[in-house]
């Protein structure tokens, strides 16, 4: 245990207790707060939010929809005693959700709380309101997911659809949301949409700075941006996965200052690092003849594609499908799990440099002849394994695994919002902790 | 109906476990519990019907609660082969949808078993004329019986065997899909449909 013993002892995975209760059935998904010590998990019809101080249920989210929900996330930027979720369920609604502290909320609110509630118990159990219901896509809301400004929420589903919602409200406690776009490129069920973090992304030449990742059952990628009509649109389709893709999570805090790579899992068992290739001379890019595209169609704005490579794929740990992996903003680390019952910890090497990724990448594209004719893509040699273990929540199928910070009791207070662990959602109903070590 | 004139086997060539003790038993299929089950997977290690498997007298070790009688290719059959088919009165084994020969169990039953590795069962099944529609759905009521019935370590894969069936990549990526598993049994037509097929399961 002791630190000084390092360098060379092997990562491990330890459980700690799960947190209570157990939610006995399958559960999809758990999402820390950005900021607070909070943890919501989406099962059976509803959200169970856990503070990661106690391990135990804060508050639920229920009664807002009539299947199960799949996804949640939660609103950036608010106040601390200002809580919202968006729920997505497979009863193809999406739900707006607010929390307020009562002991901090405005007098208004406190009336009102005091007028509607009753008794203390009962108003406990009101904690969570459904605000606003988005409603559009045709059949199961499959991932949901708040911009890093809280201005935008997407949702996707089965219906092949991208829906992109706008807050117009007047202020943070207005909840009105008007559809901006609709991407309809994906040609099966949207799995998943993921914004990219707001570091290292700044309006690149004609985009707004927001850059939303999707993934689908068509096995592609696609990246889209805002233009500067306010137009959403696919500057790049990512091809190379073999199945279903999953998931997608950005570099949450990429050590250059490059724009931030994109990870991707799928049903093929591979994960892969994508890197968009950037232009020298980028931001002093010509604005196009026809002074800013205004009313020239979505197929003619060949230039403004971007290239997006896969420069990495990560060493195969995996037997089923890989339904989640999650990158560290502290470590860099990645960790992955799936229908195998496997936790996957990946590192990559301090030395990878732009040069290596290159080489990668023209090994990925077929550029350079393959070792020993080999027809599949060498792993790339600057991700290692760190660590497997098997069984992490027993026989059962596990769904999701983020990196997430201690605050709990087992955790030293000096380390406590700063030490990461990582914690798994499963089928069997458990939400589990791991301490790394 | 798509096929009015399926070829159809008689009850008594099917393949069954001759002289062999009682197979496993099913969970009674009609009333309102069992309905949920199919639809909610319960965490129990215990969940029916391998409660009611008789523990090997000579057992050591079965203080875990989990050392039973390895689940064979024919186990396997006989948990599907009383589905009935969606359109006609008969079941998936006297249609010849599912068959032993069919049934793939990974690793070997007759390994050592550890309630935490994990166990593929793998079901290819030939739909009775090759654009049956209904494909989906037999498949889908095959991986809905077997999760349902199985102990937690066994992952259910359910294909259309090759050359049957013309969109067979389809149907294999969608019965292969938790997420649109999960999604359709929340359906209740769909479940309507399923409820129908496993009724005749005992």
């Amino acid at each position: 245990m002791a630190s000084h013993e390092e360098p060379a002892a092997p990562l491990k995975l330890m459980p700690l207790t799960p947190f209570k209760p157990d939610l006995y059935e399958r559960a999809w998904q758990s999402i820390p707060h950005p900021t607070l010590p909070l943890l919501a998990t989406a099962h059976q019809k509803s959200v169970t939010v856990f503070s990661l101080s106690t391990l135990s249920a804060h508050s639920s989210l229920t009664n807002g929809h009539e299947r199960s929900v799949r996804s949640t996330s939660w609103r950036p930027n608010l106040p601390p005693h200002k809580l919202s979720l968006i729920t997505g369920s497979f009863d193809s609604s999406a739900g707006i959700w607010r929390w307020e502290d009562e002991g901090q909320g405005d007098s208004g609110n406190d009336l009102e709380v005091e007028m509607t509630g009753g008794a203390k118990e009962d108003a406990e159990e009101k904690d969570w309101e459904l605000i606003v219901v988005l409603e559009g896509q045709k059949s199961e809301i499959k991932s949901v997911a708040f911009s890093p400004s809280g201005q935008y929420v997407a949702t996707c589903g089965r219906d092949k659809t991208v829906w992109i919602w706008e807050d117009v409200g007047a202020s943070d406690d207005d909840d009105e949301w008007e559809t901006v776009a609709v991407l309809e490129e994906h040609e099966g069920d949207v799995k998943c949409v993921t914004w990219c973090p707001d570091t290292n992304r700044s309006g690149r030449g004609r985009y707004s700075s927001d850059v939303l990742a999707t993934t689908s059952y068509d096995d592609t990628v696609r990246i889209y941006r805002e233009d500067e009509d306010g137009e959403w649109v696919c500057v790049a389709v990512l091809e190379g996965h073999k199945g279903t893709v999953w998931g997608a999570a950005w570099e949450p805090n990429p050590k250059t200052d490059h724009f931030p790579r994109l990870l991707t899992w799928s049903a093929d068992r591979t994960i892969r690092v994508w890197t968009l290739k950037e232009e020298d001379d980028e931001v002093e890019a010509p604005r196009h003849a026809f002074g800013g595209l205004r009313g020239i169609p979505n197929t003619m704005r060949r230039s403004l594609r971007e290239e997006w490579r896969c420069t990495a794929i990560l060493p195969a740990a995996h037997t089923r499908d890989i339904y989640s992996a999650t990158w560290s903003a502290e470590t860099g680390r990645v960790a992955s799990t799936g229908s195998d019952s496997i936790i996957a910890v990946y590192e990559e090497d301090a030395k990878g440099t732009a040069t290596t990724e290159d080489e990668a990448a023209a090994e990925l594209d077929g550029d350079v002849p393959m070792r020993n004719g080999d027809t599949k893509p060498a792993a790339s040699k600057q991700w290692k394994l760190l660590s497997t273990t098997p069984n992490a929540h027993g026989p059962y199928e596990v769904n999701h695994v983020t990196w997430c910070k201690r605050y709990d009791a087992g955790c030293a207070p000096e380390k406590r919002g700063v030490e990461e662990m990582l914690v798994t959602t499963g089928d069997d109903g458990f939400v589990r902790p791991w301490q790394i070590s | 109906m798509e096929n009015a004139n399926p070829t159809i086997l008689s009850v008594s060539e099917l393949p069954t476990r001759q002289n062999k003790k009682k197979a496993a038993t099913a969970p009674p299929g009609k009333d309102a519990e069992s309905d949920l089950d199919i639809v909610l997977r319960r965490p129990e290690y215990l969940s029916a019907p391998f409660c009611e498997v008789p523990w090997a007298s000579d057992d050591t070790d079965s203080d875990d609660g989990f050392t039973i009688e390895p689940i064979d290719e024919q186990e396997i059959y006989d948990l599907i082969s009383t589905i009935s088919d969606p359109e006609h009165p008969l079941s998936l084994g006297q249609l010849a949808v599912v068959n032993l020969p069919d049934i793939h169990i990974t690793p070997s039953p007759s390994a050592p078993a550890d309630p935490n590795t994990l166990t593929q069962v793998l079901v290819k099944i030939t739909p009775t004329i090759t654009h049956c529609s209904l494909a989906t759905v037999i498949g889908l009521g095959i991986r809905v019986r077997l999760e349902q019935a199985l102990p937690p370590n066994y992952r259910v894969d359910v294909m259309i065997k090759e050359g049957t069936h013309s969109q067979d990549d389809q149907v294999n990526k969608q019965l292969a899909d938790k997420e649109r598993v999960a999604a359709a049994l929340e359906n209740a037509t769909l479940k309507g449909v399923l409820d129908k097929m496993l009724e005749t399961c005992v």
